[in-house]
């Protein structure tokens, strides 16, 4: 091989990676809006206990002094320490809010990591969050004293 | 030399009923990578299915790396070498101590104490990334290498023609001590439920340091370290990537790279480098699906056994750890197998010790690309660990309220953790490929021979984006 024909490889090679990658992002935006706002959904839930969905039927009292919140706020509930139907799921959208209620029968502190948003919850109180999604990644939201997952917060790009 | 891994397990297992752990099992850091989006996962993989080719058809016909002349290259820093290496060795074991002490003297909670946060963040993902611009660093700062050469000056001072010589360290031993050395702390680190407690870190680094001191000792402070000190032996292989090397007080340049074909290959440097793959990966696959689904059920398993939950699932992660270990090493030695099958007179283990130098990259394209985050993330913990190292509320620098800034976003993240991967898949062919037309005299054989280790380069750069994405949704 002559060096041109070297130099014309190296140079096409360079070419179609660079055009497929901007082809590649360009057309992953069109086609994957995610889903905004925020939504709950149990994952990671054990063999044992298939899909105990925990929002239905246990309203949380209402913390939130807002008129009209659109979506329900999720709601975590905690019994005998432990989350029930397994680590929750909660996914927003960076720039969104993030907002959710951990009702607990264990006193504790709740850890949201990362955000390091820090709130006591009495025993057999409730608690809500509310903040703004600035920082993305999987962040694990915990009672901290006992050190066990509750959820995972998911904010993505 | 059989017996080794089954020692190994052995000890492990030994090591999982002993030490039961007190902390919980969550992240030091609280904050996971999100997963590579599929279109990045598929434009990377095809990345390195063109980079792979292109460099087969257009790499050079004769070898580059393999005769570069160490003492060549350009002179950057020249310092005094003795008051050099005094204050570095004081500055790494003051440091030990410090790190040591907070642990066992402060709290117990791990975000708030210097060691975790140290050893995890600083020394095991921030000495590879150094060594990867300026040489083997932790060569000049290692406590235990400081305490053995001042001990052993002193000794001779004292002793003189008396000091009895150190023994010849067993051939076949060869790097085998610090495959193990490095299995066990990513056993630590991955499966150990005790992996954040800082007082249990810090007696651990005791532990090490002491035997490294009698590893010393007894067969001498050089071929100790190059051989059986785990930290030793792993960075300085990453050391030789580095554009730079240090050489008796003289900073010097040389091609990148350089430094890995003159490396000496003794029994157990394969191992060793299939768990440095093998560990990282695990530490990927973990936290995905595929495990958290499989997890439990070896866990139940165990428990049916008699185990605790706790130590069920350690030993469950325990189980993990060595297979994957143990497929990175069929997967390197598979391609062995191919290349041996093109000709030569080679033996398959000394084949696949000739091309051991070759894994070097692409092992620390896997730390990159797992610990980066966590080095710009965690690593800026440091700044107000360092002002409050006991967690008790001083503040000697002023720096004990910061917060850490997240600064990159995951998009960034993302690219940098793809072009760690990319950029070492090609080392790795570079490498590779010029040991090949070292080794086979016909320049066609060479390239035959290097279809199998490109084969089997695809497939750790594969595994290793896998690692990062789909599978961890």
């Amino acid at each position: 091989m002559t060096p041109a024909q070297r130099f014309a490889l190296i140079a096409a090679a360079v070419v179609v990676l660079v055009g497929g990658f901007l082809v590649a992002r360009g057309g992953d935006d069109k086609s994957t809006s995610t889903s905004t706002g925020s939504a709950v959904s149990t994952t990671l839930g054990t063999a044992s206990a298939p899909s105990v969905t925990p929002a239905t039927g246990t309203t949380p009292a209402t913390v939130t002094t807002a008129p009209a919140p659109a979506p329900a706020v999720p709601a975590i509930v905690v019994t005998g320490g432990k989350p029930d139907g397994g680590i929750q799921k909660i996914e927003v959208a960076k720039g969104d809010e993030v907002r959710f209620t951990v009702r607990s029968d264990v006193a504790d502190e709740i850890h949201v990591h990362g955000y390091d948003l820090m709130k006591d919850v009495a025993k057999g109180g409730s608690v809500s969050f509310a903040f703004p999604a600035k920082i993305d990644g999987i962040f694990e939201v915990e009672l901290e004293n006992a050190g066990v997952q509750i959820a995972e917060l998911r904010v993505s790009p | 030399m059989r017996r080794l891994p089954a020692a190994t397990l052995l000890a492990l297992l030994t090591f999982a009923v002993a030490g039961p752990g007190v902390a919980g099992a969550h992240g030091l850091v609280g904050r996971q990578d999100l997963p590579i989006p599929r279109w990045l996962f598929a434009w990377a993989a095809a990345a390195v299915l063109v980079i792979s080719f292109v460099a087969l058809a257009t790499l050079w016909p004769k070898p580059r790396l393999e005769q570069v002349d160490p003492t060549g290259g350009r002179r950057v820093l020249a310092v005094p070498r003795l008051p050099a290496e005094i204050t570095c060795g004081v500055i790494g074991v003051l440091a030990f101590l410090a790190v040591v002490y907070a642990g066992i003297e402060g709290t117990q909670t791990e975000t708030a104490n210097l060691g975790p946060t140290t050893i995890y963040v600083v020394f095991w993902v921030g000495f590879p990334l150094l060594s990867l611009v300026f040489g083997d660093v932790f060569r000049a700062f290692s406590p235990w290498r400081a305490i053995g050469r001042a001990g052993g000056a002193l000794l001779g001072r004292i002793g003189g023609a008396s000091t009895p010589e150190p023994l010849t360290y067993p051939e076949r031993l060869g790097r085998w001590p610090a495959a193990l050395g490095i299995l066990v702390f990513a056993w630590v680190e991955l499966v150990y439920t005790g992996r954040y407690d800082p007082s249990q870190l810090s007696f651990m680094a005791l532990g090490y340091a002491a035997l490294q001191l009698v590893g010393m000792s007894l067969y001498g402070v050089e071929t100790w370290i190059t051989r059986a000190d785990a930290f030793g032996v792993a960075f300085n292989l990453y050391g030789r990537i580095a554009p730079l090397h240090f050489e008796g007080g003289e900073l010097r340049t040389r091609p990148w790279l350089s430094g890995l074909p003159s490396l000496k290959v003794v029994p157990g440097t394969v191992a060793l480098l299939c768990v440095m793959i093998g560990t990282t990966s695990f530490d990927g696959f973990s936290l995905g699906p595929t495990w958290s689904s499989l997890a439990p059920d070896l866990q139940e398993q165990f428990v049916d056994l008699g185990l605790s939950l706790e130590h069920a699932l350690e030993l469950a992660f325990t189980v993990g750890l060595l297979v994957i270990v143990l497929l990175v090493a069929g997967l390197y030695r598979l391609g062995v197998a191919g290349m041996r099958s093109v000709g030569g007179t080679t033996k398959g283990g000394e084949l696949a010790g000739r091309f051991a130098h070759s894994l070097v990259p692409i092992s620390l394209a896997y730390v990159i690309a797992h610990y980066v985050s966590s080095v710009l993330y965690q690593g800026q913990a440091m700044i107000y660990l360092v002002s409050d190292p006991l967690g008790d509320g001083t503040n000697y620098f002023g720096t004990a309220d910061r917060t850490i800034d997240y600064f990159i976003s995951a998009t960034g993240i993302w690219y940098l953790q793809v072009a760690a991967l990319v950029l070492g898949h090609a080392a790795g062919l570079v490498l590779a490929h010029d040991r090949a037309l070292v080794l086979y005299r016909k320049a066609r054989d060479a390239t035959r021979s290097q279809y199998w280790m490109l084969a089997v380069m695809v497939g750790f750069t594969s595994l290793g984006l896998w690692l990062l994405s789909a599978q961890a949704q």
